[in-house]
């Protein structure tokens, strides 16, 4: 397909927000001081479950400094339960523990001092007399019957059990030739970002009024707040213009807000509150999805997949939250980027003794795109087929688009094969194969992964529905608004934070494009809730698509007037007029210009066409492209769009030590019309990096007895400079037939498939010695251990 | 996380002597680590509060003492449960008086503890240390009530 050429869009252009950013003259969290302003400590809860007897907090509340304690009997008395997803009435939660704890490090009480300082010491004063009570960590165990109920009044700790079956699986295993079976583990892992989360709210009693400045990406955060706190949608205000350090899904930061708001009223007195580390890590909402997969698949001796029997079982920590959902976005790409003709799903959520388990980037896409690429590595290694031919023999042909999956979504568009041998061509595939053996030959175990894998995006949530049937939502909307001032200059406004999706850059970038004005020229404003038109914040790989879609809808929307306005004032049809540059030119060579128009509109009411409003301002809501359906049997289609990636790594590592090193890694992205070259390409290799750590290093692993043994970064291994390599990224571009510009999703690539790649790697490694390693991360001392296991 | 601690001291006095005052409060005061006070609620039982402050990990913690299964002077149990702001922990130790032929006598406990909370998850890697540091002093303190004598 031939990419359209754009002035702007696709340019190497320096993303807008790069310049305050590498100043240091970001705005966040902790830059917001506001008069008057008191501090908060939460204290954390030692045991995994307990039943709370009794907080003494007669002392910390003598000391100098200390203003309140606030228990969670008294919020749990005051505010409503935060927002929960599924339909699970008695899993209830409140930001602070009320009358028991369900694991260790959940907040049971909060301090609010003078300073911060100050409401840590007085942690250390306060009296907790609880009853330790049996606990549950693992999710089989919790599963039982027998287990004890996280939450007595909810009956068991099944949070959501759904059963799908999409097309004849039955009958499809039963002619298929083969069929196998295994179990692979995705361990419970985060995103980090390297700014905790934070808050600070205000209320203004006169005006009836809570403002919040918070670093979050979260849906519909001012309406859950307000929800929670008894207050009209329009009583809070939530300012936008905060800078995110880092969230990659994770900063929710709803039971922190509720927090801080309602002390923030009660006290009269504005309010902060931004977690150390710790708290970030062992409460905060940090932790991803933990999964177990148990995998079927039937084929042919072709190595034809046939069919797919999944169930996926997920460790939901203590409460319900989102988080079970992350189970239901994968539905929208559950065969992969695979001709599978039928698939069964088991979907299975548990709560456990283990911390809130929250929405981390992809949202549950990552873990089972794993498990579908360990599969196709198994029938490759039963078959005794090449990995990389039995994945070509089972890819979706680029002419079956628009493909229809068993489970009701439809892919818009790709080109798998053209992506894949750009990938061969540039990693130079004989010499990575010979470089393997050459490094085999010194004695190391090399390996080589493969993966494919889809990146569902456009952020239309239908598995809400899909999983919870008394949920009727099928709206995921996006806003925005723009207004060209008395002097001519453009400014837009969007309607929700960002935390470094480069979202100024892509509205600029699109206004400049439509409108055919520098994007350099035109301001970005991003105003508080109650300024804004409604939006569902950047989540789900969706603001390429959305806020993009929305700014150029709003741009045509403009331009229209403007032709409206030339034509009115040159006497010329509309249709006889052509729009470059800003301006209006009419076919006899007269020019109205983008100037003239502003004069007519802001001050020439007189001149005007008949009938037209004054003034240059658009603004366009926007519905999910193909988003316009409630599910229907099991089945629904999700998101509009599909961007594909593949990766092709080669590491290596000593027998002994096991630490693996990357030597080469290639990825083939195809994520339609790319809006800005380096930040999609920032997002693919930081997702990569965040992938690695997944696949080697980063985990929440609890001891036991419930305790987090990494909670801090001396535990909790991140991927640094040594352990990411550099990486190559092929692009290739087949436009989406659902947006403006061809565009699709981007913000969660790289980590969707580079975890799956890695393990493939590794496996491949070990695959002489027949060990495999079913359960990420595969640290250093379980590879070492499980060579030298097979030695001995 | 779990703390196994066994170990065995001799001291130079009778096995009665080391018996009165493994038990007595006053001794058990002086010799505790970081003990700020420490009152008899009870026969054989003692609220607690601890002043710890060894490298990284330090903090207050309040807690009680229990012995039980007295055997004079062969030996008991000793039961102890504590919390603070860094992490809670419970543990059971077996106290056991030997006497030797040169007239010292040896004290070997074998104690299983649990500690939960902050020091669990952070101070995993200096825990044991630190719990082997402080037994120590312990006893250091403990054998120079009997050079005094």
């Amino acid at each position: 397909m031939v990419e359209k050429k754009y002035k702007f869009i696709s340019q190497p252009r320096h993303p807008t927000e790069n310049r305050r950013f590498v100043a240091g003259r970001g705005n966040f969290v902790a830059d917001i001081d506001r008069p008057e302003m008191l501090h908060v400590a939460p204290l954390s809860s030692h045991y995994p479950a307990a039943i709370i007897n009794n907080i003494d907090i007669s002392e910390a509340m003598m000391m100098d400094g200390v203003i309140d304690v606030i228990t969670g009997a008294e919020i749990g008395a005051a505010i409503q339960p935060l927002m929960n997803g599924l339909d699970t009435p008695k899993v209830q939660r409140f930001p602070l523990a009320v009358n028991r704890v369900r694991y260790a490090g959940e907040w049971v009480c909060a301090v609010v001092a003078e300073s911060r300082a100050i409401a840590e010491d007085a942690l250390e004063k306060i009296l907790i007399d609880a009853t330790p009570q049996p606990f549950v960590l693992d999710a089989e165990e919790a599963l039982l019957p027998s287990s004890p109920p996280v939450h007595p009044e909810h009956g068991s700790n099944v949070l959501l059990d759904r059963q799908f079956v999409w097309g004849e699986v039955d009958d499809d295993f039963a002619k298929a030739k083969h069929s196998l079976s295994f179990s692979v583990t995705w361990g419970r892992n985060s995103t980090v970002p390297i700014e905790t989360f934070g808050v600070v709210a205000e209320w203004n009693g006169w005006d009836q009024i809570l403002d919040v400045w918070a670093s979050v990406q979260m849906p519909k955060y001012s309406d859950q707040i307000a929800r929670c706190l008894n207050l009209p949608g329009n009583a809070v205000r939530v300012h936008y213009d905060v800078d995110v350090g880092g969230s990659y899904g994770v900063k929710r930061g709803i039971k922190h807000a509720t927090l801080i708001g309602y002390i923030a009223r009660k006290l009269g007195r504005p309010i902060r509150f931004i977690e150390d580390r710790l708290e970030n890590m062992r409460a905060g909402d940090a932790h991803g999805p933990e999964r177990k997969f148990n995998v079927e698949v039937a084929f042919e001796s072709d190595g034809s997949v046939r069919s797919m029997k999944m169930r996926a079982l997920d460790n939901a920590g203590a409460y319900a939250g989102r988080a079970p959902f992350q189970l239901g976005k994968p539905i929208s790409a559950i065969v992969g980027p695979y001709q599978i003709n039928s698939v069964s799903y088991h979907a299975i959520s548990v709560t456990s003794n283990k911390t809130v388990q929250e929405a981390v980037r992809g949202f549950g896409q990552a873990p089972t795109n794993y498990a579908i690429e360990t599969a196709m590595d198994r029938v490759a290694s039963f078959l005794k087929m090449d990995r990389l031919a039995l994945r070509q023999r089972n890819l979706i042909q680029s002419d079956q688009f628009p493909y229809l999956i068993p489970s009701g979504s439809t892919y818009d568009s790709g080109d798998y094969h053209a992506v894949i041998e750009k990938v061969l061509t540039a990693a130079d595939y004989p010499t990575l194969l010979a470089n393997r053996d050459h490094l085999r030959d010194e004695g190391m175990m090399a390996g080589i992964g493969i993966a494919a894998c889809l990146e569902p995006s456009g952020g239309n949530s239908s598995f809400e529905p899909l999983l919870n049937e008394s949920n009727k939502t099928s709206t995921w909307m996006e806003s925005c608004q723009i207004n060209v001032d008395g002097l001519g200059h453009l400014t837009a406004r969007i309607h929700t934070t960002s935390s470094g999706q480069g979202h100024e850059t892509l509205v600029s970038t699109v206004l400049g494009e439509v409108l055919e004005i520098d994007p350099s020229s035109i301001r970005i404003t991003r105003p508080n809730s109650l300024e804004s038109l409604p939006g569902n914040s950047p989540v789900g790989s969706r603001m390429a698509i959305m806020l993009g879609g929305a700014a150029a809808r709003s741009a045509e929307k403009l331009k229209a007037k403007l032709i409206k306005i030339a034509a009115h004032s040159l006497g010329i049809d509309a249709e006889k007029l052509t729009y470059a540059g800003g301006n209006v030119l009419a076919p006899d060579g007269r020019k109205h210009t983008w100037q003239d128009a502003v004069e007519l509109a802001h001050r020439q009411f007189h001149n005007l066409p008949e009938g037209m409003d004054p003034g240059l301002a658009a603004f366009d809501i926007m519905q999910v492209p193909t988003g316009n359906a409630l599910p229907v049997d099991g089945k629904v289609h999700m998101y509009p769009c599909y961007s594909f990636e593949f990766h092709l790594v080669l590491l290596a590592f000593d027998p002994v030590i096991g630490r693996p090193e990357i030597h080469s890694y290639t990825v083939g992205h195809d994520c339609g019309t790319v809006i800005n070259p380096a930040i999609v390409s920032g997002m693919t290799y930081g997702g990569i990096a965040h992938g690695i750590g997944a696949a080697l290093l980063e985990e929440f692993a609890y001891d036991p007895n419930g305790q987090l043994m990494t909670q801090s970064f001396l535990d909790y291994l991140m991927p640094s400079s040594h352990e990411v390599p550099p990486i190559k990224i092929v692009k290739h571009c087949t436009p989406s037939p659902h947006t403006v510009f061809g565009q699709k999703g981007s913000g969660e690539s790289g980590y969707l498939g580079s975890p799956a790649a890695i393990s493939s790697a590794i496996n491949d490694a070990v695959s002489a010695l027949d060990i495999r390693f079913e359960k990420l991360p595969i640290r250093m001392s379980a590879i070492s251990d499980a060579i030298a296991n097979k030695s001995a | 996380m779990n703390l196994n601690l066994v170990g065995t001291q001799s001291i130079q006095t009778s096995p009665l002597k080391l018996w009165e005052s493994v038990i007595d409060p006053a001794v058990l005061q002086r010799s505790i680590p970081g003990c700020i006070s420490m009152d008899e609620t009870g026969p054989g039982e003692y609220a607690i509060t601890l002043e710890l402050k060894v490298a990284a990990v330090g903090g207050n913690f309040n807690g009680s003492i229990k012995l039980s299964e007295m055997d004079p002077p062969n030996g008991c149990f000793i039961n102890v449960s504590g919390s603070g702001t860094l992490g809670s922990g419970t543990g059971t130790a077996r106290v056991t008086i030997i006497e030797n032929e040169d007239s010292s006598a040896d004290i070997k406990y074998e104690a299983a503890g649990e500690v939960s909370g902050l020091v669990a998850g952070v101070g995993q890697r200096v825990l044991l240390g630190v719990a082997k540091h402080l037994v120590r002093q312990f006893f250091s303190t403990l054998k120079k009530e009997f050079d005094a004598n």
